[in-house]
């Protein structure tokens, strides 16, 4: 067994390093107070490969697998949060599901410029009524002549309000359900009848866009079903499954930050005559921290390599998820409470974090949803079928 | 149109930590990095490149590690990539260096621009670009910090000099050393630097590729021993009212001019 990281692998975090230290680091507090996507921090990012990192060569990406996006997601985390979920949006599901399950066509046409950064993509599935129960959404695709007519409106789209190309999921039959009854389909923002609705006040991450997708009338050609037509849920649920380890990768990268920045303080505020580095309470949770993330970094890296050699890995990715978001909210609350009241001022960017942490429990299926996969995968070899 | 870069790997600053009164270095994490300026000299090739279409080859002498840093080289856009490495070439100094530096640049031949950086940040000799130039023959502008022509086999640039610049021309081919603020290196793209492990190679040569013999390579320069320099004292300081402090300072400015 090698734990190394391969060499290219190095040198490709050692450049998302510095790019985000010296491009997205600057804007991290800009955005958020200004509620504002970093759009000339995608451009650059668009020039050096970043937006399309998973995705072969051929289709514009960088080939660097999930490995290279799970390296990306952490280290662009580290610093900025908001930037990293736009990234996210657009690259671990957005253009994911069109590379997963879209034709040779489709990627020429659709993932290529996703993946060169040309264009933005977006992943389009919740509803009013519709979140952890994804099955339940009610938009309607009705087919008319060469064309699909879609009807609905969609609800916390993060890069909805500027994404270029979406990936929707919409009920195609409402007596089948998930199975056969609903289809995905990828839509440009020109298409007749699309239209972007109330974007959302965020509690954080307000450097990333959430909004409404409206879909009035929207009249899509039949060659964009993606996927098989009906098999829309499952497409769109094997999106879901890569992408949970990615996310686990994202909180890696914050509960680090959290653990350096906390590091660093100890080592310089004085109380009680002495660095508070000396003091047994703050070991205590810097140890806890340290121990929690090197868990979370061997879950994440060893699943990215389940990914990338073509194993079973969706137990492991939904782990990386709960776990990951869930170690962030310890460490970002460890590290406010070393950092006292300057944790707790808007001067300092811990603050932000914590605001920009709480996400990662809820959004691309919240904790209860994870546990629900985890637990589903262990007792199926069983004979036990668990359904939320 | 080729141009030559010879780059050297160091190690990272950012990895140790200098401790003076144990008079030690403490090596925190051995990573080992481009030469920061090399990476200017890259980059005014790399420029080149887009602008006129050349050909930019990376050279750097050292132990087979040196391997990363001309990957490094490949990634961010040179087309070919030169290991010169062997045990040989272990003791060599700045002269020795150039030496070996030049028969490689020999080899490849047909170069029309060697481009070094000004300065290594771990000796600062500055010696390279000098030793080299006169090993081959070229005519050479140092602390370059712009190229700000090039036709007709003619090339202009603007060097460092004194509180400006001076805009020299040299007929090529010749020797630029560039100056650290000349440009801002680009980041090597994501997919170059997948390729630049996985596609590409680096050539290595030995001492017999280089048709050279460890006599020729005794060194001028030899280490008797390294010791810190003597620790400087604080300056004097000058307290008081801004208006008075300044008028202090300046006349002190004007005695020691």
């Amino acid at each position: 067994m090698d734990f190394s990281f391969p060499k290219e692998y190095q040198l490709f975090r050692r450049m998302v390093h510095e790019f985000a230290e010296s491009e997205a680091r600057p804007l991290t507090k800009e955005i958020d107070e200004q509620d504002r996507v970093p759009f000339e921090t995608l451009e650059k990012a668009a020039k050096l490969g970043l937006m399309g990192v998973p995705f072969p060569q051929k289709y514009g990406g960088c080939g660097a697998g999930e490995m290279g996006y799970c390296i990306l997601m952490e280290e662009l985390n580290k610093v900025c949060p908001s930037t990293a979920v736009v990234v996210g949006a657009h690259t671990g599901i957005g253009a994911m599901a069109i590379y997963m399950d879209g034709t040779e066509e489709q990627k020429e046409k659709y993932l290529k410029p996703l993946a060169k950064g040309e264009k933005i993509g977006a992943y389009v599935l919740t509803e009013a009524d519709a979140g952890s129960d994804a099955a339940a959404i009610k938009t309607r695709a009705v087919r008319d002549g060469n064309y699909y007519i879609l009807n609905g409106t969609k609800t916390f789209n993060t890069n909805g309000g500027h994404a270029d190309i979406l990936s929707v999921m919409a009920v195609t039959d409402p007596s089948l359900g998930a199975r056969g009854g609903i289809t995905a389909f990828i839509v440009e923002k020109e298409f007749p009848g699309f239209r972007i609705g109330r974007e959302e006040n965020k509690m954080g991450i307000r450097g990333s866009q959430t909004a409404e997708v409206i879909l009035e009338d929207c009249r899509v050609p039949k060659e964009n079903v993606l996927g098989q037509f009906g098999a829309g849920f499952i497409t769109f649920m094997k999106t879901l499954d890569i992408g949970r380890l990615s996310l686990g990768a994202g909180c890696l990268g914050g509960a680090d930050a959290c653990l350096e920045a906390s590091i660093q303080w100890a080592k310089t505020r004085q109380q009680f005559g002495v660095p508070i580095a000396h003091k047994q309470s703050i070991q205590w949770m810097i140890a806890d921290m340290a121990t929690e993330i090197e868990a979370l970094r061997s879950l994440v890296y060893r699943t990215a390599w389940l990914v990338d050699t073509g194993q079973p890995f969706t137990k492991e990715a939904a782990m990386c998820k709960v776990y990951g978001s869930e170690v962030l909210h310890r460490c970002i609350d460890k590290a406010l409470q070393i950092h006292g009241g300057t944790g707790y001022s808007r001067d300092f960017w811990i603050e932000r974090g914590f605001r920009d942490q709480r996400i990662t429990e809820i959004f691309e299926g919240t904790s209860e949803i994870q546990r629900i996969v985890i637990a589903s995968n262990l007792f199926r070899p069983e004979g036990v079928r668990i359904s939320a | 149109m080729r141009v030559i870069v010879p780059i050297k790997q160091i190690l990272d600053p950012a990895g140790f930590t200098v401790h003076r009164r144990l008079e030690r270095v403490f090596i925190n994490q051995e990573n080992y990095i481009i030469n920061p300026n090399d990476k200017n000299a890259l980059e005014t090739a790399l420029r080149l490149k887009d602008a006129h279409g050349a050909e930019v080859i990376a050279l750097s002498l050292g132990e087979s590690r040196v391997d990363d840093a001309l990957r490094e080289a490949l990634a961010m856009g040179a087309d070919q990539a030169f290991l010169l490495t062997g045990e040989a070439f272990a003791e060599a100094d700045a002269a020795v260096a150039a030496l070996i530096l030049g028969q490689a640049i020999e080899k490849i031949g047909d170069y029309d621009l060697i481009l070094t950086g000004q300065r290594a940040l771990d000796t600062g000799a500055s010696q390279i670009g000098p030793r080299l130039a006169e090993y081959l023959g070229l005519p050479q502008a140092l602390g370059v910090r712009a190229v700000s022509g090039l036709d007709n086999g003619k090339l202009r640039a603007k060097r460092n000099w004194k509180e400006g610049y001076a805009e020299v021309e040299v007929g090529l081919p010749a020797l630029l050393s560039i100056a650290p603020q000349a440009n801002a290196p680009r980041y090597p793209h994501g997919a170059r630097i997948m390729n630049a492990y996985r596609e590409w190679e680096v050539t290595t040569w030995d001492l017999a590729d280089l048709g050279l013999t460890e006599e020729e390579l005794s060194p001028l320069i030899g280490l008797k021993r390294k010791a810190f320099p003597p620790e400087r004292t604080l300056g004097e300081l000058i307290t008081g009212a801004p208006d008075e402090a300044a008028r202090e300072l300046a006349q002190l400015l004007k005695e020691i001019q």
